[in-house]
């Protein structure tokens, strides 16, 4: 039995915090998804997103908000309708340097997430 | 001769410092602070608003929608299925994730900002004059401390503190080896009663520049504020963005019109003076900061265009021991925004009855003019070229204004500003590097 805790003990140590299908590493600025559990499609959305997102603002706000369902600067809901705007609103930026295709793949890779967060 | 070359030298190192840094950027001043957010959510190179900037400032300094921090599963579930589903996400993230903008309840029922909003501008100056007043052509000084302050009381009120606790005055060689303190004062202080009655019109109250013009005076990447914001006529020190004591209302409607008028007192006279402006959006994010609709598989012209047209108009009286001068404004602004390119246009037209106030009145038409092109360059560096036309009763000067501005970090900005000034006594070139940055 005590070996039986000590190996629990052990194995809660290499935890990672998870919620429900999102699966998230690292902790403060280097919050990130690990995508090692998502269809190869959004795979290859993840890594737009790990360049193009970060070159304004951490991942932890993007995890925040899927995770929490809440936009963690304005307080509003981060749902199907706000993903969309916030891509929108990114595109928009000047210097973003996004395309509408590159959008959209994290548009719908966001959406991906906030099925998996619900779930 | 060798004094021009060190400048030419020191101008060179800077601009070549602007070129070989680069860092990624992060912010603190005041609402970057309260709001846990970076600088470039409201500026392209601050003080330079953006489009949620101005979002953000017609709404009192609250971010569109903002529900209470603390509860914000309350909110969400208010928002319906969708919004119940975020609600529900959220019970579940708090398990593992530290919530952002967790605040205390007490804090919160005062209607307190859980920190203090305050925040300090700097401004140092390098400038290169061909004709200066007092013969010291290169002249390296520190030019102001600004502290600001600002937020909002929940989401019932918003508040705004710009003061000058230095600014550069005269120099006295006997007191000290700097330049003496010009004056302390209140630029703006305000309190803005936002959503009066449950109606879309902010009642703003205090010491603030009144709603006239698109842009507020220090709504620019430049060194110089755009002349039709800032000429004056004969000895009259009226300015269309000169701070007056006053009560406004204004507010957005449709989402797309905002409109502003206001009355002003002026101390020492029963007259007062009054102002509307009325402004349109076409295109872009909507005066609240929503998002237009887009097709996310076709493109557009439209999708990166926006315009926005703004008129006004002020009418008021000043007055030199008990001489008075009567005057008006009239002014057009166009602001259009396309990818990386931002045009500016604004022109005023004006009348003063007696700006000199002289005992024999004489009256004085003035127009000025300007227009403004500029270009974001990666994130950090905006080129711009600026056209002035000033007829401002006493003759007409021309300014041909070359900018480029660079930050490094956004809480600081390195501005590089050459003016060819055509006036009618003279034709002079003034060269500045700026130097201004937050914290």
């Amino acid at each position: 039995m005590k070996r039986v805790v000590i190996l629990f003990g052990i194995l809660l140590m290499f935890t990672t915090p998870c919620i429900a299908g999102v699966r998230v590493i690292g902790s403060g600025d280097s919050m990130r998804f690990d995508p090692s559990g998502f269809p190869q499609n959004m795979k290859a959305a993840y890594e737009i997103m790990k360049v193009r997102c970060v070159k304004c603002h951490t991942l932890e706000r993007t995890v925040i908000a899927v995770t929490t369902g809440v936009a963690p600067i304005t307080g509003q809901p981060f749902d199907r309708h706000a993903t969309k705007a916030y891509g929108i609103k990114m595109l928009r930026k000047p210097d973003s340097n996004m395309t509408k295709q590159e959008v959209k793949t994290v548009v719908e890779l966001l959406n991906y997430l906030l099925d998996e967060a619900a779930k | 001769m060798r004094r021009c070359c060190c400048f030419l030298s020191f101008l060179f190192l800077a601009v070549l410092f602007t070129v070989i840094q680069t860092n990624r950027a992060d912010a603190i001043p005041a609402f970057s602070r309260l709001y846990k957010t970076e600088c470039s959510t409201c500026h392209t190179i601050y003080p330079e608003l953006n489009e949620y900037g101005e979002a953000f400032l017609k709404n009192a300094y609250v971010y569109t929608g903002k529900p209470r921090a603390g509860s914000e599963a309350e909110a969400a579930a208010a928002e319906g299925t969708g919004g119940a589903e975020s609600a529900a996400r959220k019970e579940k993230g708090s398990q593992s994730l530290e919530p952002r903008g967790k605040v205390n309840e007490g804090i919160w029922l005062a209607g307190i900002p859980e920190i203090i909003p305050i925040s300090f501008t700097a401004s140092l100056n390098l400038a290169y004059d061909e004709h200066p007043a007092n013969g010291d052509k290169v002249d390296l000084s520190t030019r102001a401390l600004l502290l600001n302050a600002g937020g909002a009381f929940r989401d019932k009120a918003g508040f705004f503190l710009s003061y000058v606790p230095y600014s550069e005055g005269s120099f006295d060689p006997s007191t000290s080896n700097t330049p003496l303190n010009n004056a302390t004062n209140i630029q703006e202080l305000f309190f803005v009663w936002r959503h009066l009655l449950d109606t879309p019109v902010n009642l703003k109250v205090g010491r603030f520049e009144p709603k006239l013009s698109l842009w507020k005076s220090k709504n620019n990447i430049t060194v110089s504020a755009l002349a039709p914001l800032v000429y004056r006529v004969g000895n009259s020190l009226y300015t269309v963005t000169a701070p007056e004591d006053g009560l406004e209302a204004n507010a957005v409607i449709g989402n797309r019109l905002f409109v502003a008028g206001g009355v002003v007192n002026r101390k020492g006279q029963n007259t007062k003076e009054g102002y509307g402006h009325v402004s349109c959006k076409f295109g872009g994010a909507d005066l609240l900061g929503h998002e237009p609709s887009m097709d996310l598989d076709n493109e557009s012209i439209w999708d990166y265009l926006s315009a926005t047209i703004g008129a006004y108009s002020y009418y008021g009286r000043n007055a030199v021991n008990d001489v008075g001068n009567y005057y008006y404004r009239t002014g057009v602004d166009l602001d259009v925004l396309y990818k990386r390119l931002r045009v500016r246009v604004g022109g005023v037209e004006g009348w003063d009855g007696n700006p000199t106030f002289a005992a024999t009145k004489a009256a004085l038409r003035s127009f000025v003019l300007a227009s403004e092109a500029e270009y974001l360059v990666g994130s950090q560096v905006i080129g711009a070229f600026r056209y002035e036309y000033q007829d401002d009763g006493a003759g007409i000067t021309r300014r041909y204004i070359p900018t480029v501005a660079y930050a490094p970090l956004q809480n600081t900005k390195l501005t590089l500003e050459y003016k060819y000034e055509a006036a009618p006594a003279q034709i002079d070139r003034i060269a500045v590097l700026g130097l201004m940055f937050s914290f």
